[in-house]
């Protein structure tokens, strides 16, 4: 149990089956397939022989249909988001599809799937159009707008031989002063101020041929913003209805498009099955990348659980005729990847282990330690039975409904979590922080909390006490009988020789053996150093870490503060609710005050207690043997959102 | 309700409990909010695992709560029957407050920065939702700490 032992393989097969023997890996799922690059090869005998294997053109074409079909997809899921309750997200309700069967749906998928992005990339295309259409005529209606009175027709604002006529802005402050200054100048000119916006005139201008240069110059010095409309027939009241008339048609015509897309939408399962099966198809083709390849035939590496090993001999020699496979032990110091393995009881609660991290390949599976713990932590954390009864219930029907594996660990864990409070609500707490059943079995912390903060003490010193004889009992099994000694017994020594100063008539036994211990941690914790000098330093330098260890003992008074909190809490929504109680019309709102006030604290708790059951495992309880920095072990597998594949033999077995 | 300068005390000592935790509960809430806002325009599918990491620093208001009711039971504020206290005794009651009133309004806003802190790191690793809820409540211990020194000292108070 713990960590799962783990082998490395070589597999050796003709290229011929090369699909057939990644097609049987990729179902079957139990093999990480590592990157056999040329310096994991060197010094290999059959170093010589070799290359790096890939199928480039065959993963491009893939990854181009994927892309393909992904923009599908978002375009459906743009315009017509599908919805899903959460526990439909949680719950996945996936497709069986045999795997004989896999590649015929695939076909018709394939050619659903083609006609949908033919049709979706014209729709996208006219849309496309559209939109600029749309773009062009609010921007001339922009230009417009302010032209909105002048009830000459555009087409009509041209140069003639005799007169010139223009539309422009001026500013409109400068106005009355450039009038003057045009009847001074050009005599024989007209403006007239058709709008006025934002300091801007919008003039209509008309003057004759002889006086241009002046008219110009003045306007010019003016700022004159000359505006063309050259292709515009009509008036501007004419043009804007048009360009009204015009918007509204782009407006349906859009409609109508889109509408077309919505065809689409029946297709979508379909697509989405596709999109699964091009991604394993494009999973093995990947993995192909990481082989290596002589002329005929082909070499993979990868870790294997030793369990599942027999499993895949026997699979792959039904299936295959040329395949050789090659198994060995990890050696001396070869880091492999880590999978962990436990009892069903404890198995949930690998939950809480790997929200921390994954063990080291050579370290210790933390999670039937912690197991135990949790349990006790998470049930005195919320203290009230009703809230466990609840949790309980709730768990249970996620359990019925969830099937995602993760999701489902959480779940038991939580169930555990809740069974575990009803206990300790039921000893020391309420039912939803009333006396239901009358007080408290054991106390009531609430009226009393020395008593609890002791025991939750007394439960960190065992905790820590726990951890130290892990790692002793580690040091003992790697043969460092001294290091186990003198790192862990001496601090045993000094630890419980201060607990005992608090027991009564122990005063000399506590006295002799706190020194002992603290003499032995002086004498043994700078043994590393190179000078005597500098070992005795870190000897006593040592002893400084009692104040983490009494730092971590103080960490698990939050037991009782928050157990105290929840209770408190439901009581004191107990005691608004109350004072509503009497009157007929507030006996709805007393009752919501009752059940959102008691979800909002059972909400709130359960998330602190899940996060501070979970804290003192990781940092109080881990840090006295806990060695991390693993790597999780990421088998080739089946990886599908809406499609489950039925391997083929499951039929059969 | 007759009132005397030591249940005024009292009463003081419930406000400020409330009122400085549920501020920086508030202030540290609104830390995280922004920054999920602004994780969330990326990527909506977020909501979910950012909406927990926001309601970390929201407990400190909770605790403060929690000691503000204490008080006004204990003194009987709540309840009808007022208990009679001495100049003394009241003031003792505002200290019982002032560990979660000052932790809780300090603490709230630093599990916030943590707490969004979290949000950027789910932002790219969305698998380590765990680590950033952890960092976050690293900072909480110190608000548990002050809620159990209130609720020592405001339960020990003898009246």
């Amino acid at each position: 149990m713990g960590i799962a032992k783990m082998n490395k393989l070589y597999l050796v097969a003709h290229q011929a089956e090369k699909d057939k023997v990644l097609a049987i890996l990729q179902q079957l799922g139990v093999l990480e397939v590592s990157d056999l690059q040329a310096k994991d090869v060197e010094g290999q005998a059959w170093a010589e022989m070799v290359e790096e294997d890939q199928e480039r053109e065959a993963l491009q074409s893939l990854e181009a249909r994927l892309a393909d079909l992904r923009f599908a997809l978002d375009f459906l899921h743009r315009y017509y988001p599908a919805k899903k309750s959460l526990l439909a997200a949680l719950n996945d309700s996936k497709m069986v599809v045999e795997s004989a069967q896999l590649n015929s749906n695939a076909s018709e998928w394939d050619r659903v799937s083609t006609n949908v992005h033919a049709a979706l990339r014209k729709i996208d295309g006219k849309l496309m159009l559209l939109r600029n259409d749309e773009t062009r005529l609010q921007n001339l209606k922009i230009q417009l707008t302010p032209w909105a009175k002048l009830d000459v027709p555009l087409e009509e604002i041209k140069a003639t031989t005799v007169v010139r006529t223009e539309l422009g802005t001026l500013p409109a402050a400068e106005l009355g002063q450039i009038g003057e200054e045009l009847a001074a100048a050009a005599p024989a000119c007209y403006l007239q101020e058709i709008n006025n916006d934002r300091g801007e005139s919008f003039v209509f201008v008309l003057y004759h041929i002889s006086s241009a240069d002046d008219v110009q110059s003045v306007l010019k010095q003016h700022n004159f913003n000359k505006q063309n409309f050259p292709q515009l027939q009509g008036t501007t009241a004419e043009n804007l209805k048009r360009i009204e008339q015009e918007l509204a048609k782009a407006e349906s015509e859009r409609k109508a498009t889109l509408a077309g897309a919505a065809e689409q939408l029946k297709y979508r399962d379909q697509l989405n099955y596709f999109l699964d099966y091009l991604t394993l198809e494009r999973d093995k083709k990947q993995v192909v990348s990481n082989l290596a390849r002589t002329g005929k035939a082909f070499i993979l590496e990868g870790w294997i659980c030793q369990a599942d090993l027999a499993g895949l001999r026997k699979k792959l020699a039904v299936a295959c005729e040329t395949v050789e496979v090659f198994v060995r032990e990890p050696e001396e110091n070869e880091l492999f990847p880590v999978m962990l393995e436990n009892k069903p009881i404890f198995a949930p609660f690998e939950f809480v282990t790997k929200l921390y991290g994954i063990p080291g390949p050579r370290g210790l599976d933390p999670t039937p330690f912690l197991a135990p713990f949790w349990f006790v932590f998470f049930g005195l954390c919320m203290t009230d039975a009703g809230y466990g009864v609840a949790i309980v219930l709730l768990a249970s029907l996620g359990l019925l409904k969830v099937k995602g594996e993760a999701v489902r660990k959480l779940l038991w864990v939580l169930f555990a979590g809740g069974f575990s409070t009803i206990v300790f609500g039921w000893l020391l707490g309420g039912w939803f922080g009333l006396e239901l059943f009358g007080a408290p079995l054991v106390f009531n912390p609430l009226l009393d909390p020395m008593p609890m903060l002791t025991y939750a003490l007394i439960l960190g010193v065992f905790q820590i006490f726990f951890g130290m004889a892990i790692q002793f009992v580690r040091l003992l099994k790697q043969g460092r009988v001294f290091d186990a000694l003198a790192d862990v017994g001496l601090w045993y020594v000094l630890i419980i020789g201060l607990l005992m100063h608090i027991a009564p008539g122990m005063a000399g036994v506590a006295k002799t053996m706190s020194l002992i211990g603290a003499a032995g941690l002086v004498l043994t914790q700078g043994r590393t150093q190179p000078t005597i000098v500098k070992k005795l330093l870190s000897g006593v330098l040592s002893l400084y870490n009692i104040t983490g260890y009494l730092s971590d003992v103080l960490s698990y008074s939050r037991l009782l503060a928050l157990g105290l909190a929840t209770g408190v809490i439901a009581i004191a929504i107990n005691t608004m609710a109350g004072l509503l109680q009497g009157s007929p019309f507030l006996f709805v709102p007393m009752v919501i005050l009752l059940i959102v006030g008691h979800t909002f604290n059972l909400v709130i708790n359960t998330l602190g207690s899940y996060i501070h059951s979970s804290r003192l495992q990781y940092i109080e309880f881990y840090s006295r043997f806990y060695e991390g920095g693993g790597r999780r072990f990421v088998p080739f597998q089946l990886k599908t959102r809406h499609l489950e594949v039925n391997p083929e033999w499951s039929k059969t077995s | 309700m007759e009132f005397t300068i030591g249940l005024v005390a009292a009463i003081l000592g419930s406000a400020l409990a409330t009122g400085l935790a549920c501020a920086g509960s508030a202030i540290g809430i609104g830390i995280v909010g922004q920054t999920a806002a602004g994780v969330v325009s990326e990527d909506p599918d977020k909501f979910g695992p950012t909406i927990l990491l926001q309601a970390l620093p929201g407990t400190q208001g909770i605790y403060g709560l929690l000691i503000g009711f204490l008080i006004l039971q204990r003194t009987g504020v709540l309840g009808g029957n007022i208990v009679e206290l001495s100049i003394l005794q009241g003031v003792a009651v505002l200290f019982s407050a002032l560990p979660i009133a000052i932790v809780g309004y300090y603490s709230a806003i630093a599990q916030g920065k943590a707490a969004a802190g979290g949000v950027l790191l789910i932002a790219k690793r969305p698998e380590e939702l765990g680590k950033g809820i952890i960092y976050a409540a690293m900072v909480e211990t110190y608000a548990v700490f002050a809620l159990l020194m209130s609720i020592m000292i405001l339960f020990n108070i003898q009246f």
